[in-house]
Parts: C-alpha cells; structure tokens; sequence
C-alpha cells in the first residue's frame, strides 16, 4: 500500500512538471513560428494531445525508475494477474485513444475540410504554383501575373495579411513540356504555415490557408517555400522566399511586377 | 549433429597431407565474377547490342547480377550441400571443426544464427560510418563532406536501405531467433536447416549489392524510391532494387523456416499455452513477413521493369501514387517486423532478471499478435500529405488504435517489475531504456498520426527522429540486450558489468541527446534529404552531430565490449541468471547436438511462485 | 542434421575442408580494398588515368555522350588547327542537357550564395562551326560563332553562351577547326539552375598547341 502511495506521489510530481514543460513550450510557441490560422489549429492540437499525454509518460517513467530502485532489497513478490489494473489500462488506453480520434483528429479535420468548401473561398488570391525541377514558378491569374521574381530572377512569393489563399499546385515543366516523364513529386511546404501538399505529376491539387500575420523570410527563415519531398539532387535548393505584407503593400507590389514583366 | 563432433575429430587428425579445398567464399567471389562478366558481355555485347553503350547498361546489369548471385551461392557451398546431392551424390560438404565453418555454407542453426549476427553487426557498422559521414556533412549548412547533393543522397539511401533490410528486419530475427528459437523450441534443428543455411549467404550479397550501387551512378530517392524519381536518377537504383532483392529473400526464407520450426520441432509437452514469449514474438514477425516481403518484392521487379524495360507505369503517364501505395503497404509492417521481436524480448529478459512470475502472460500475447494485424491496416498514415481527404479519417483512426495493442507490452512489462527484485544488470538497463526510448518513439507516433499535425511534420527532421526513435531506440537497444543476456550463452562467458553500464549509459545520453534535438529542428523548419539548409538551422545541427559522434562511438565500444568478453569473459556456468526457458539448459557449442536427450516440458517458462520446481524440466527420457 | 552423417566417415580421397586462411585474408581483403577505392576514387582514378594518357589525342570525330549527370567522355585532347566534329548525344530518357564550353564563371546571386550561370569566356566566339544531323534538338544558341547547317534547322534561341541544348535522346554534329586557343578548357551542363554541372555534368579539354 505505502508502495503504492509512494508512487503516485511521485507520479503526480513528474505530471505536473510535465505539464509545466509543456506550457512553456506552448507559450513559446510548439511550431516556433505560425503565420496561418491553419498552423495555429495544428499547435492547439499537439497542445491538446502532449497535455492529455503527459500523465501517461509520467506513468510509465515514473514506474520504469521506481520498480527497478525501490523492490530491491527484498524479495520478489509472486502474482500473475492483477484485474482490476489490467482492467483500467485496456479501458484507459481503448478511452484515450477514441478521445484523440474524435478530438483533436476529427474535429481539426472537419474545421480543414470546411475551410476548403468552395462556398467559403469564393474570394480567395489563387496563386498557381508550378513546381518543376528544380525551381518553383507562381503566377497570380487574378492579377495577370506570369511568374512573381524579385531583380535577380528569383522566384519569390507575396501574399497579403487576412486574406484565404488558394494555391493551386501543379508538377510540371512549362518550359519542356515535350517531356511528360521528366516531372517527379515535390511537396509545397511553408514551415510558418504549418502544413505541406505533395504535389503529384499529372494531378492538380489544392492548398488553403488564411493568413493571419505580417511576416518575411526577411525576419523570419521559417516563412519561406520550401519543397520537402525529394525531388533529385537539386532537392534542397528548391525554396524562395515568402513575404506577407498589408493589402496595400501587397497592391503594391503587383503593380510594380505588372511593370516588371511589362518590360 | 553429435555425429559432427565424433566425425570431426577423425578429420582433424586423419592425413594433413590431403589437398585443400579452396576457400568457400573466395571460390564464391570467383564464380560470382565470372557469372557477372559471362552474362554481362552477352546482355550487353550480344543479345542486346546498342549503338554506343557502355559495356555495362542496365539490362546486362541485372541480368549479370542475378548469374553472379548464383554463382556466389553455389561458391560458399550451394553447389555441395544442395545441388550436386539433388542429382544423387552423396553430400561432399566437411565442416572444419574451427573459425572456418563460419565462413562457408552451414546447416546448424547456431553456426547460421552466428553468421546473421556477425554479418548484421558487420553492416550496421558499415551502415553507421554512412549517416557519420551525413551527420559531418550536415555539420555545416554548405557542402563540404560531399562534393554534391546527390552524393550525399546516395548516401541516404544507402544507409536507410541497409539500416532497414540488413539490420532492422534481421538482426533479432535472423541472428538470435535462428540461433535461440530451435533451442527456446527444445529442438537440435530448425525445421529446413539447409535453406536456412542457404538465406544466410544472400545477406552479404544484398549488402554489397547495395554498397556498390554508386558504380551503375548516383540514386537520389532514398530508401523508399518513390517514382517516378526512381525512373530518372541514373542507374544505381537497379542495384538498390538487386540488392533488396536479396536481402528481403533471405528474410523470408528465415521467416519461413522459424515458422516452421515453431509448429513443428517444439518438444514433447512445449504446447502452445507454453509457448515462449520470444516465440510468439517471432511467429508474429514471421507470419508479417511471409505476408508482406512478396508483397514488396513484386513491386520492387516491377519498378525494376519499368525501369529497364522501360515502362512508365508509375510516371505522369501512368499513377505515381500506385507506387507509394504499394510500397507503404509493405513499409508499415515492416516497421513492426523491426519492433515486436523487441516487445517480446522485453517480456523474455524482466521476469528472469526480475525472478518474478510474468505478469498477465495472454495480454503480451494478444498485444503481439494484434500489432500483427493491424499492421496491414495503417500504410497510408505515411500518405497525408498526398491521399484523398476521405482516406485520412480511417487511417487516421487504426494508427491511433494500434497503440493499444502495442501498449499491452508496457502493461505487461511493467506488472512484471512490479515489486520484482531486479537484478540491475546491463540487459536489464538496456530493457529499461529501450522502453523509454519506444515511450518516445511511440508518444511521437500519435502525434503524427494526427492528420493536422502530420501535415507540418512529415518529411521533417521530427519524422526522422520519430523513426529512429522506434528503431535506434527500442530495437537496437534491445538487441544490444540480448546480446549482453545471451553473451553467456553464446561464449560460455560474462561480460564486464562496469563496462556494459557504462555503455548501455554512454549509448542512452548520446543517443537522447542527438534525437531528442532532431524533434526541434524538425519543428523549426528542417526538412530531410538536404545537404544543404539554411543558415539559421546550423547550431542546432552542429550539436545534433557532436551528440551523433558520440553515439557512434558509444556502439562501437559495446561491440568491442562484447567481443573482447566473447574470448576474455570470466567463464560462467550454463545459466548464470537463472532462466527458465529451454536455451539455458543445453549445450551451447555449435555443432554439437544441443539436447540429447530431448527434453520434455512440464510448465510454462515464466512461473516463479514458491511451489513450483526452480527448472521446469529436468531434461528426461522419452 | 542430414549433411553431418556424411563426416562420419574421413574417405582419403576427399579433400581437407581446413581451407587456407592465407588465401582467404588475403584475397578478401583485396576484393574490400578494390571496392572502397572503386567506391570512392572513381573519378578521381578516371580522371587520373585521362590526364596520364591525356596527351594521346582524341579522334578527329569526338563523340561525347550525355547522360544524367556527367559526359562520357570527360575529358577530350585536340590540337589546334587539326579539323575536328563533336558528335553529342543525349542518353538520357527523362532529362535535357546541354553543352558549354569556356572558362571562368558568371554568377547570379540566390538564396544559397552566388549560382554559376555559365561559363565566363566562350570558347566559341569567332569560331565557324558546321551543325549537321540535329535531331531532337531542345535549342540551339549559336552566341558569337558563326553558324552554317546542313540537314534540319534545329531551334535557334539567343541569349547566353553557345550551348546546344538536347532533348532526351537527341543528337547534334558539330564540325569546326579547332582554334589557337590552347591550354585547359571546360565544359558543362548548366540547365536546371546549375545542378547538372554540380552533379558532375563537367569535363575539360585540353588544346595542344600547333
Ligand atoms: C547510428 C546512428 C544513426 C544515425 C546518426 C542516423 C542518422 C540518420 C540521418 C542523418 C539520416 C538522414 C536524414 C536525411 O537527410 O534525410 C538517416 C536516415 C535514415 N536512417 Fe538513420 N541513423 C542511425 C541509425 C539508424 C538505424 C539503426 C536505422 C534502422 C535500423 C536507421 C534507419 C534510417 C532510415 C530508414 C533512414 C531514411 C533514409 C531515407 O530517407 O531514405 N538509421 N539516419
Ligand atoms: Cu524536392
Ligand atoms: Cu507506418
Ligand atoms: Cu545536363
């Protein structure tokens, strides 16, 4: 009995400074950096899951240090079965895991798979994304622009702040297009944004997000494009930078590329 | 195979004189050469001659390799033991009674068992000196170990291929469930000694095989050689897909084998109820395998195809996803053919070190075998980023679920410690810290399989902690675990317990230090297969690779460790833990029949309350 | 079990199974050494052995293969005034490459650091060169040579160096007198951002003197 006191003593002491660790990290910000609505939803859902979890760490931590220093000056005590805890762990372990199912898992989904109801994004900026290897290439159709670059011919991507972005994804080599089995998988992946696509030869697909904040790769390394799935060995170089700026600056902006390709 | 004993002492001394034969492998090496040029120059100066190829393309690459393969496996001792008896000679096949018989073809599952671990140890060096060199090169967010990405890429790919199908799938499989399972059994064989001493031989050539792929030029894709990236890098990914070839055949013919063994060479009175935790860890990996290895295989020749043939069955103009499908539905239960030998020498190692009755013994099995089954369930978790929304949900939700049954073994490990009097030796702190270290591994995994949040991670430094958290972390850990509780078995000796602390403890920091920074690399924005990254990633590489370092020096000295005790240890007696499973109480000598009588089993392995017998079966006449 | 009962007996006329281990170090540890140097010096050894019978000159009809990354051969010896034809072909089923030739770089900045765009003198300007047999050809920039074509227009573009570019599979004559220009030339590939030419896509030439 005392054993048992004992240890629940010293699991609540590692819970609660679990749950400490994890506030702190939360309050830092688990992504490091999140300029979407959707990058925020994912940090309330590690949030939420690591939060429900650390009890369950601590119990097993807990338990693996404990047994192996307390029982061992005496003799081992002999049981086989013990119901009543087996019971609790299966119910438990069933219980948490349904939990998770059904929050965060379901319900984050449900909230991204409302996001990307065509009612809702009827005023979205599309920006078309090309990716070939090893380059990314966005065009804003909405505002008769072919490929965004900054002087030195750079890709580069801005978007403006609060604003349903719908980036229509494509692989393919515009400038070769006689060669359909030259383009592979890339993945459209904004760290600060918090999500990535796979982009799949021969396929067109959809990424959403609301952006939330104004930030650049300027000050902030993780607002950048960055293609996560390897593509060749120009894999790494595959990124440009990501600015997101007030909807005048963003105006701007398209004026002075309008210019820039104009000439 | 007390007959080999008797029969070996007569070749020792009988005439010294007589001619040698060649060494096995050197002839292999031989015959594997002229196999490779012979068809080779057919393939590709013959039969199909091109205008300006090179003497060695893709189509006379595979064809070469695969007469080479014969070849080698006929040179180590095929052509002896399984052909020329085929057609009616009599077996022509002498085993030196020394070092030698490791080095040529073998039937006795010990010798077999003895090869697997050398040769799994052998490429998990090999594989380890890879991601050093990975782990240097990402040192610094330039080039600068690497002359280009795709050498390092090539590099990746290397050691993750090797990682997974020479060490991950074998080592507890291979090695010790050839080496311990037909003793666990109460058994002098396994069931189908000669294919089992057949299997072994096509590691090392798989191995190789894949080493070598940078001759035929670079592969950029990694181990998982998505298309259509597999059909556009130059030519060395035929080699990657030979030599998994090999490889994943050698797997399955053990799986085979212990299968069989399992059902059919148990001893009178081992029923199923009876049946050693080990055992039904390793039936489940084996069942997985013989499920799933075809499974890969057959993609695996038909990407092959669509590369030489060519076709474009997985380009634009074909499915790309088709590929990734199939290869995941072999991927994930792969990663549970690497894990659940580990659960279940978890449950072998703690009631013995803890001499404590194992607790609620049919919940381990359940777990084991229901982690079995789900397997197949859960593939497309490793396809979030590119699937259906509609397929998200399910997959989703059996991810989650799997961790039930594979709690189960954390349930049933830590009632066993419950109030044990634990021996606080190496095995055990490696046990302890392999189920931290699967903790981890395993917290992560639910994290990721959130849909939401796998959006952010996958293909991320987390993932690739995540991962070696379950394979580092739990199954080498365990191996080195076994190795330590098995040593005594193995050499007759013990190892040093100051030594084994400190590097089960050595192993322990570096390895949490280096992966447990991964996770915030990863989360901070870095992605993986890049040699080169953006500057602000750099400290935190930079410590990530001084902890690497580290790490890799902490596995070298456990192997040294290990092998130094193999010949130097303080002899020890048959079972200096005092086990109760059938291993401890025969004969550990290779070549020497292990029981002889048979024994005959009269309780489960894992009872130790006072009424029962300290050895459950005083081997007894039948 | 089965193989044992044939030691058993020890018949004279087998032959000892205590195989040397001399021979067996020794040839194992060879086959290990030939393969980490084949491993890791393959070009360096390839390019070793090129300058070493590097002053045998190539054949009056260069024939240069291209495939994903490099160029077969990588490194070619002519002298000048001899007349000489490149006869490039694009091996490669997925990617185009082209051919350049110079000395020195140009760069353009990226996130990464300045990116080598090109060569920085071409090797071509002034010269006459004779295009024949294009077939497949991606474009052709002819730069500052002067061009005569005999068969198919290939796809002229300009801007840049001299470089014809080829589709997978495409081929390209190209006959010149090689000028008085000697010394050590290099040649690359420098589409798709530079990669092809960091992936080993280079060679050089070197040009005796009359
Ligand atoms: C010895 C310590 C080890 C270190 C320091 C290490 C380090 C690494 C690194 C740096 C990468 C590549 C990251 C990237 O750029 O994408 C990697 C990839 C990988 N490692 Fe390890 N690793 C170790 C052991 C292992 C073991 C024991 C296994 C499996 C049994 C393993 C399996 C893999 C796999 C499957 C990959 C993925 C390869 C790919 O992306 O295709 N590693 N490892
Ligand atoms: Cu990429
Ligand atoms: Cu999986
Ligand atoms: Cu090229």
């Amino acid at each position: 009995m005392i054993d048992i006191l004992l240890f629940a003593f010293f699991w609540l002491i590692a819970t609660l400074l679990g749950e400490w660790g994890v506030h702190a990290m939360e309050a830092r910000g688990l992504y490091y950096s999140a300029a979407t609505s959707q990058a925020l939803d994912g940090e309330k859902a590690v949030a939420f899951i690591l939060t429900m979890l650390v009890p369950v760490i601590a119990f097993v931590v807990v338990m693996l240090i404990y047994t192996a220093i307390r029982f061992r000056s005496r003799k081992s005590l002999q049981f086989r079965d013990n119901k009543v805890f087996i019971g609790i762990w299966v119910l438990f372990s069933i219980a948490l895991n349904i939990l998770f199912f059904v929050h965060p898992s379901a319900s984050a989904l449900e909230q991204m798979f409302n996001n990307e109801e065509a009612r809702l994004n009827r005023h979205d900026l599309i920006v078309n994304v090309t990716a070939r290897q090893w380059e990314w290439i966005f065009s804003y159709p909405q505002y008769g622009i072919q490929t965004a670059e900054d002087s030195n011919g750079n890709s580069t991507l801005y978007l403006p702040v609060n604003q349903n972005v719908r980036f229509v994804l494509r692989s393919y080599d515009p400038y070769h297009t006689y060669d359909p089995n030259g383009a592979v998988i890339h993945d459209f992946w904004i760290p600060a944004f918090g999500l990535k696509q796979d982009i799949i030869p021969g396929e067109t697909r959809l990424e959403y997000v609301h952006t939330n904040k104004i930030t650049s790769y300027d000050v902030d390394p993780m607002v950048r494009v960055q293609c996560a799935e390897v593509c060749g060995p120009g894999h790494p170089f595959m990124e440009a930078p990501v600015h997101v700026v007030s909807s005048s600056d963003f105006m701007k902006w398209v004026q002075a590329q309008r210019k820039l390709e104009a000439s | 195979m007390s007959a080999n004993a008797a029969g070996l002492s007569g070749v020792d001394t009988a005439n010294r004189q007589r001619r040698r034969i060649a060494p096995p492998v050197i002839r292999g090496l031989l015959w594997a050469a002229i196999g490779f040029l012979v068809f080779n120059t057919l393939v590709s100066q013959v039969i199909d001659r091109q205008p300006y190829d090179p003497f060695v393309t893709r189509v006379s690459a595979t064809v070469g390799w695969a007469a080479a393969v014969i070849g080698w496996l006929l040179g180590v001792g095929a052509w002896e033991v399984i052909v020329r008896p085929f057609f009616g000679h009599p077996v022509e096949w002498d085993i030196p009674n020394d070092w030698r018989r490791y080095f040529m073809f073998s039937t006795d599952h010990k010798v077999v068992g003895l090869q697997y671990i050398f040769t799994t140890t052998g490429s998990f060096l090999l594989a380890g000196l890879a991601a050093m060199m990975m782990r240097m090169e990402l040192m610094n967010a330039k080039l600068w170990v690497f002359t280009n990405p795709g050498a390092y890429l090539t590099t990746v790919g290397i050691h993750g291929t090797v990682m997974m199908f020479s060490v991950g799938t074998v080592a507890l499989v291979g090695g010790f469930a050839n080496y311990f399972i037909p003793l666990m059994m109460g058994s002098n064989s396994s069931a189908y000694p000669r294919m089992s001493g057949l299997s072994h031989w096509l590691l090392p050539a798989g191995i190789a095989t894949v080493f070598l792929s940078p001759l035929l030029g670079q592969w950029t894709t990694g181990w998982r050689a998505y298309a259509p990236l597999s059909g556009q890098d130059p030519s060395g990914i035929v080699f990657y897909y030979l030599g998994v070839f090999a490889m994943t055949t050698s797997s399955l013919l053990v799986a085979i084998n212990l299968t069989a063994t399992i059902i059919f060479n148990r001893a009178p009175g081992l029923t199923w109820n009876r049946l050693p935790m080990f055992g039904w860890g390793i039936l489940a990996v084996s069942l997985l395998t013989i499920i799933w290895v075809p499974e890969i295989q057959m993609t695996f020749i038909i990407s092959l195809l669509n590369l030489i043939v060519p076709f474009s069955l997985f380009e634009q103009t074909g499915s790309p996803l088709t590929y990734m499908e199939s290869f995941w539905l072999f991927g994930h239960p792969e990663v549970y053919i690497i894990v659940v030998p580990a659960f279940a020498l978890w449950q072998e190692i703690i009631p013995v070190m803890g001499q404590k009755t194992l607790f609620a013994r049919q919940w381990g099995v359940l777990g084991l075998v229901f982690v079995m089954l789900f397997s197949g369930l859960v593939w497309a978790h490793h396809m979030f980023t590119n699937m259906r929304n509609s397929e998200m949900l399910p997959f989703s939700f059996f991810t989650e679920m799997i961790s039930i049954p594979t709690g189960f073994s954390y349930l049933v490990v830590l009632g066993t410690l419950w109030g044990a009097r634990l021996k606080f030796s190496t095995p055990t702190l490696f046990v302890l810290m392999s189920m931290f270290n699967f903790l981890i591994g395993g917290i992560t995994g639910v994290l990721l399989a959130d849909p939401v949040i796998n959006l952010q991670t996958h293909d991320t430094f987390f993932v690739l902690s995540h991962f070696h958290y379950t394979v580092i972390g739990s199954m080498v850990f365990t191996w080195l675990a076994a190795a330590y509780y098995w040593l005594p078995k193995l050499s007759g000796r013990m190892y040093n317990e100051t030594l084994g602390k400190l590097g089960a403890i050595w192993v322990f920091i570096a390895f949490n230090s280096a992966f447990g920074q991964m996770f915030f690399v990863g989360l901070r924005g870095m992605n993986r297969w890049v040699a080169v990254y953006p500057q602000y990633l750099q400290n935190m590489n930079f410590s990530i690779s001084m902890f690497a370092f580290l790490l890799g020096l902490g596995f070298l000295f456990n192997f040294v460790h290990i092998t130094w005790m193999w010949n130097k240890g303080k002899p020890v007696g048959q079972n200096p833990w005092n086990g109760k499973t059938l291993e401890w109480f025969g004969t550990p000598k290779p070549g020497i029949a292990t029981f002889s009588p048979l024994p005959h089993v009269e309780t489960g392995f894992y009872d130790y309350s006072e009424n029962t017998p300290p050895t459950p079966s005083p081997p007894k006449r039948m | 079990m089965q193989e044992d009962s044939s030691l058993r007996r020890v018949d004279p006329s087998r032959r000892d199974p205590h195989w040397s281990a001399t021979t067996f170090f020794v040839v194992l540890g060879l086959v290990v050494l030939i393969s980490i140097l084949s491993l890791f010096l393959k070009r360096p050894i390839s390019d070793a052995t090129a300058a070493m019978t590097g002053t045998t000159l190539n054949e009056p009809v260069t024939q240069i293969e291209q495939y994903d990354y490099g160029f077969e051969p990588h490194h070619i010896t002519w002298r000048a005034g001899d007349q000489v034809t490149i006869s490039l072909h694009n091996r490669s089923t997925t990617h185009w490459h082209e051919m350049m030739l110079g000395r020195g770089y140009d760069y353009t900045p990226s996130a990464f650091g300045p990116i080598a765009t090109q060569f920085d003198t071409d090797f071509w300007n002034g010269i006459h060169v004779t295009f024949s047999g294009a077939n497949h050809v991606d474009n052709l920039c002819v730069n500052k040579a002067i061009a005569k074509f005999i068969g198919p227009m290939p796809n002229i573009v300009t801007g840049g160096n001299f470089s014809p570019t080829l589709q997978p599979g495409g081929s390209l004559n190209m006959t010149f007198t090689v000028p008085n220009k000697p010394g050590t030339w290099h040649y690359g590939c420098f589409v798709q951002q530079y990669v092809h030419y960091m992936a080993g896509m280079r060679g050089t030439i070197t040009i005796l003197p009359r």
